[in-house]
């Protein structure tokens, strides 16, 4: 039987960017994919290599737009490791709080892009209100809504932060959690776009590298959030699922963003006991030597684990940085899963796993 | 068969009274020409430049080569260019200036009509 | 209508043929500027309603709140250029836009707006709309079909594949209300519901009714031959300018017409709720009132459409979309047999009662 040859993307309204699917039809079924990545690339890793550190740190939000925070931390955590710089606690504290801010923002964008997708409109503009809040959040303290540059070597730009008003937002998206559930999770449309559909074993997960939520909702306890230092202090929950299906990746994320509200409230509570107002501004130009060594760091970020690798040769500038993100290999499973599923589904696999393009092509 | 029937129709009209209930509530559009959004002191919008003694450490940490700075026969300033379609807006020239000369102020709105027109001279020159 | 007739062959003004003629053309193009000026509004409506259900504004730029909005969108398709792919099948991808538009604007002229104004009066007008009703979706699929695109074809055939399971349901349960009035006029099915609504002798069938309505309009649940998020727009995906103007209208002036027969089917059509019409009960039984009637009359049937076209778009606000599979499954599975089961049990009840 004749084969249609479907090349979805680059321009594609549903990709979140420019990924390009070369699928195989068969009718509605797909029988061959093969995703193509690369048209994003902006080569912040070679950029790297010729830029200082200082250059390089405003460079590091652009990654991954959408979770900027995590890699400034993951970029300034191994460069202090690398140079023995002492980050004080306040400042880890902050560090977290903002990390989870921008885990619920992420999150937040990723639920209503994914019902657009799955052909639910209010529901992405439900999420945007609030993920705007967030964001207007963010630009009140840090100066930007998405490249913040906040996180520096050695703690945090400034300590001028406005708490009440991330106490506030945390509250209000905590209740407006459960309004989307009343919209989504039990609605039986939704039901049969997701259950059972973009089945992730545990060994098929582990095989193609997945972390971060994906991982967690096919039912391996994976959180590296609980062996870094900085939540030491910190309680929270691991949300697992086992199915390891669509709505069950969807499962996971909505309690993931209830246990982010409950961290930041935690953090909250730190930061109002202790004094903030006599922090010296942490903007200084490191003129020290650059310690030689390398150094792999990581961070859980929204979508998966993110590691920086950093190797330094005594020189101003980074001798190679790498990137691993969670989103490249949420593609690299594409080519397994989408075997044999309708084109309808694809959107909702694809969706589902939280793919930002910017992140996979650095 | 019938209370999975029952539980669809029940979660459909949930949905469909929690989206109603929004008819009821305010807008939260920001009609962006007539109103402006609130900026906190900390925004990064066009730099303003004041007692700057031009001695190019924010040059260096540029990330994108938008600062050119010229000096003149006696060693002053003479002119400070901010391109303003190579800046990323980071902030890194404000942040780093060892005398707090580099500011950057709350005006975001800096479209041009022409490339040229965004290379900005924004050295002060005082009496 | 035939008062006007009757006025015309009375006076002798004209010969009989002409007098005909001009009646036609004058109730065609009352038809028509209604048809333009409800779709218009609906679409800025269906616009403004979203944005409501979303904490938005909507359109609210041109005119007062946004009134022209729609009229200065309609501005600049006429005004874009018509793009054509070379390898398209240039005959068939022409037509199909002005065919799909044409069979809607037919559909218009089947509905009794009021007790006078009826163009196409005819004693089988359910079985003529339906038989019209089922041209736009050829032409969409023509359209789909003849613009050799790969995402155009995937839409054309989920709409064919969607074709064979809605219209099916559409007539089983557009029978149950026949078998109840019976007859095909929709004149006198809208005269049968003087009493009660046929809603509320039929819920089961309605309900299967307003269902299948929605999969023949390609609304929200049912709209994956023209799902943007999978295949970019389905069968208009290579259409421009004022071609893609034409299946944009036509959609939403099938909308319109569609809720509309639904008022007719079920709500009573023209028929006011009370029983009596606010004409007569503020002004008495005189002579001059009978022509508030009619207008009356067209103000209900419109009053119940737009409530019927307000859950229509609060459907579309709510709910994510089906695949094609599950909707062949939902119509085939479970839906026909209820219909059938709902004829079936109608026809018990009219031969026992």
């Amino acid at each position: 039987m004749d084969k249609m040859v479907l090349n979805l993307g680059p321009q594609h309204p549903s990709t979140h960017g420019v990924l390009r699917l070369i699928l195989e039809l068969d009718g509605e079924i797909i029988t061959s994919v093969e995703p193509e990545v690369g048209y994003l690339h902006r080569s912040l890793e070679k950029m790297a290599e010729s830029k200082s550190y200082i250059q390089y740190l405003p460079m590091v939000d652009r990654v991954d737009y959408l979770s900027g925070f995590f890699y400034s931390y993951a970029f300034c955590n191994a460069y202090e490791t690398l140079n023995h710089i002492q980050v004080p606690e306040y400042a880890n504290y902050i560090r977290v709080m903002f990390m989870e801010l921008n885990r619920l923002a992420s999150h937040l964008l990723w639920l209503g892009t994914y019902l657009l997708d799955l052909g639910a409109i209010s529901p992405m503009f439900y999420t945007f209100r609030e993920r705007e809040d967030v964001v207007t959040y963010f630009e009140k303290v840090t100066g930007q809504r998405l490249m913040y540059n906040y996180f520096v070597f050695g703690g945090v730009r400034h300590c001028d932060i406005y708490l009440d008003e991330a106490l506030r937002i945390v509250d209000n998206i905590y209740n407006k959690i459960d309004e989307y559930e009343d919209i989504i999770t039990e609605n039986p449309i939704f039901l049969s776009r997701t259950k059972d559909i973009g089945i992730i074993s545990k060994q098929k997960a582990l095989d193609w590298g997945l972390t971060g939520p994906n991982l967690r909702a096919s039912g391996i306890l994976q959180d590296y959030r609980s062996i870094m230092p900085i939540y030491d202090d910190l309680e929270f929950d691991i949300i697992l699922s086992s199915e390891g299906d669509c709505y069950s990746r969807y499962i996971v994320r909505i309690y993931e963003m209830r246990e982010s509200v409950y961290i930041i409230k935690q953090c909250i509570e730190y930061l109002q006991n202790i004094n903030l107002s006599n922090v010296p501004l942490n903007n200084f130009y490191h003129k020290q030597k650059q310690h030689e060594g390398e150094i792999y760091s990581f961070v859980e970020a929204p979508r998966g684990l993110t590691m920086c690798y950093l190797k330094s040769v005594g020189e101003d500038t980074p001798y190679r940085v790498k990137w691993r993100t969670g989103s490249y290999y949420s593609t690299q499973i594409l080519k397994d899963i989408l075997k044999g599923v309708y084109l309808s589904d694809v959107m909702s696999i694809y969706g589902s796993l939280d793919v930002v393009l910017p992140e996979v092509d650095r | 068969m019938v209370k999975k029937i029952y539980l669809s129709i029940k979660a459909i009209l949930k949905g469909h009274f929690t989206v109603l209930k929004h008819l009821f509530r305010n807008s939260v559009t920001l009609e962006y020409p007539e109103v402006h959004p609130f900026l906190n002191h900390y925004f990064r919008g066009r730099h303003v430049l004041e007692g700057c003694r031009g001695c190019g450490l924010c040059k260096r940490v540029c990330p994108s080569d938008a600062i050119m700075i010229e000096k003149n026969d006696n060693n002053y300033l003479n002119k400070y260019v901010i391109d303003y379609s190579k800046c990323i807006f980071c902030g890194n020239c404000m942040f780093y200036c060892p005398t707090h000369s580099m500011k950057m102020s709350n005006d975001y709105e800096l479209a041009k009509t022409n490339k040229s027109q965004l290379l900005t001279d924004i050295y002060y020159k005082g009496v | 209508m035939n008062y006007l007739l009757c006025t015309l062959f009375e006076i002798k003004w004209l010969p009989d043929i002409w007098a005909v003629i001009l009646v036609s053309v004058i109730g065609f193009g009352v038809v028509i500027s209604l048809l333009i000026l409800t779709v218009l509004f609906l679409v800025l409506a269906e616009r403004k309603l979203l944005g409501f259900f979303t904490q938005r504004k909507g359109p609210n730029r041109v005119g007062l709140w946004g009134v022209l909005q729609t009229t200065a969108d309609a501005i600049k398709l006429l005004c874009k250029e018509n793009i054509e792919l070379l390898s398209s099948d240039k005959f068939i991808f022409t037509i199909a836009p002005i065919m799909a538009f044409a069979s809607v604007i037919l559909l218009w002229c089947l509905i009794p707006y009021n007790s006078e104004f009826h163009l196409i009066n005819s004693s089988v007008g359910v079985l003529l709309y339906f038989a019209i009703a089922s041209l736009p979706m050829i032409f969409h699929f023509l359209a789909g079909y003849s613009s050799n695109n790969k995402y155009s074809l995937i839409g054309s055939y989920r709409s064919l594949g969607l074709t064979c399971s809605y219209s099916i349901v559409l007539m089983l349960s557009v029978m149950s209300v026949i078998f109840l009035s019976g007859t095909m006029d929709l004149d006198k099915i809208v005269l049968f519901q003087s009493k009660t609504w046929m809603i509320f002798s039929n819920i089961l069938g309605f309900l299967i009714f307003f269902i299948a309505t929605l999969a023949k309009l390609n609304r929200c649940p049912f709209d994956l031959s023209e799902a943007e998020s999978e295949i970019v727009c389905g069968y208009h995906t290579e259409y421009s300018g004022m071609r893609f103007a034409m299946f944009f209208l036509g959609e939403y002036a099938e909308l319109f017409v569609m809720s509309m027969l639904v008022a007719i089917l079920f709500f009573g059509g023209y028929l006011p709720p009370f029983g009596m019409y606010l004409a007569n009960a503020f002004m008495g039984n005189c002579e001059f009132c009978s022509y508030f009637i009619y207008f009356e009359q067209t103000i209900w049937l419109f009053i119940k459409t737009l409530i019927i076209v307000f859950v229509i778009i609060w459907i579309r606000a709510t709910l994510p979309r089906l695949t094609q599979v599950s909707t062949l499954n939902m119509f085939w599975k479970y839906i026909i047999p209820i219909s059938i089961f709902n004829l079936i049990m109608i026809i018990m009840m009219r031969a026992l009662w």
